[in-house]
């Protein structure tokens, strides 16, 4: 893992403006006071960003690339979220309780993420004039994202959650390799094979 | 103003907040609604209004998968209970809310919770505060439900909710803990035993 601060990639910084301003309609040049708070930190493909057991420092977007958040329950892997560009991931109750991590955040592509360590977000919030604002919005929507994913959790059946999932990401199929994508969706890998022969053949 | 005080007394939890500022900031905005038994506070097909705290009574929240009931959340005195999505979101709701027992909640519309945020960064900040604790109990129950046993599950909440077994009708608690009614009604005579193992 590189840490970049002095010399960030002006791609990378434009994609974080135009992420972060998905959340609050604010201009670059205020969004400029955030930077000097944030870390620009590169993983190869595979990588364990935050393990079991650890204690996650760090509020990350993706600006690049894809990460997995799992859990492992008696030896499977359980996915909880895969997150792409402009998604929020981290291990939320580790960073906000300072608490081991019951999960695993590892990347399946090469990734670039901008993150906020625990001390950093603290003075940022203190002290970049929007902060407060910024935080409770990106909070808000992480908290809306997550009762979602409950609710088609609970309220779909398999075949719902997978027409839904591909409706709404249709390119995820190439980038995932399949086992993670029905692990997500809680679907057995022979049914999610099933679901995406009929589904080709529907045209 | 009893009610008023109590949730005065919560929002103390995460952080400061005088009676000054409370009167100044919230008691303009905050109304309290009492409900019957079987009242809905919140309807499907409605966008939310309302951020409530429960100040007495029992709540739960639940949605309709073809004709059955799937509660998703039951709460007591001290704590809130909204259809979160639909609030902060703007959308429909997929939930519904309804009193369990006779209920009293303050209540805080959408509209003057924005303009409170817009107004003072001490309550844009206690704002946050309390998003991020919703976040953080909602990570949880996701971990619970994704790695714990129905069984585990089952222990889990009893132990820790020794009251709600006699407040809540057993088929809501099967229902939130996503446990099958016969397998509820079974772990309930493991509990007699389990109990009397349990060190006090």
């Amino acid at each position: 893992m590189a840490v970049d601060k002095r010399n960030i990639n002006p791609s990378h910084l434009a994609l974080a403006y135009s992420y972060l301003q998905r959340f609050m309609p604010i201009g670059a040049e205020q969004l400029s006071g955030l930077i000097p708070y944030c870390e620009f930190r590169e993983f190869r493909k595979k990588e364990i960003i935050v393990d079991e057991g650890e204690i996650d420092n760090y509020l990350n977007m993706v600006i690049k690339g894809l990460v997995r958040k799992y859990i492992k329950v008696k030896g499977n892997d359980k996915i909880l979220q895969l997150a792409t560009e402009g998604h929020v991931v981290h291990s939320e109750i580790s960073f906000l309780t300072r608490s081991p991590s019951l999960v695993i955040l590892q990347t399946l592509e090469p990734t670039v993420l901008v993150s906020l360590s625990f001390q950093k977000m603290e003075e940022a919030l203190d002290k970049f004039p929007h902060g407060e604002r910024l935080g409770r919005l990106i909070l808000t929507n992480m908290y809306i994202k997550k009762d979602e994913r409950r609710y088609t959790w609970m309220a779909k059946s398999v075949r719902e959650r997978f027409l839904d999932y591909l409706t709404h990401h249709p390119h995820m199929l190439q980038r995932i390799p399949q086992k993670y994508l029905a692990s997500y969706l809680n679907i057995k890998p022979e049914t999610f094979s099933r679901l995406k022969h009929l589904s080709k053949t529907k045209g | 103003m009893e009610s008023q005080k109590y949730f005065h007394k919560y929002l103390t939890k995460f952080i400061d907040l005088s009676d000054e500022e409370f009167n100044r900031y919230l008691m303009p905005v905050t109304k309290v609604r009492k409900f019957n038994k079987k009242d809905l506070l919140t309807k499907a097909g409605e966008v939310e209004n309302f951020f409530n705290f429960i100040c007495n009574g029992l709540v739960r929240k639940y949605y309709k998968k073809y004709n059955e009931e799937i509660n998703t959340q039951i709460s007591s005195e001290g704590h809130i209970i909204h259809s979160q999505e639909s609030f902060h979101s703007r959308t429909p709701s997929e939930y519904y809310i309804e009193a369990i027992e006779p209920t009293t909640v303050v209540s805080i519309t959408f509209e003057d919770l924005e303009s409170l945020f817009l107004h003072s960064k001490k309550m844009e900040h206690l704002g946050r505060l309390i998003i991020t604790y919703s976040l953080v109990i909602k990570d949880r129950w996701q971990i619970q439900l994704v790695k714990m046993s129905p069984r585990e599950r089952f222990l889990n909440f009893v132990t820790k909710n020794p009251d709600m077994m006699q407040r809540v009708p057993q088929k809501y608690l099967a229902s939130y803990l996503n446990i099958k009614p016969e397998t509820f009604s079974r772990f309930k005579h493991l509990l007699r035993s389990h109990i009397k193992s349990i060190p006090v």
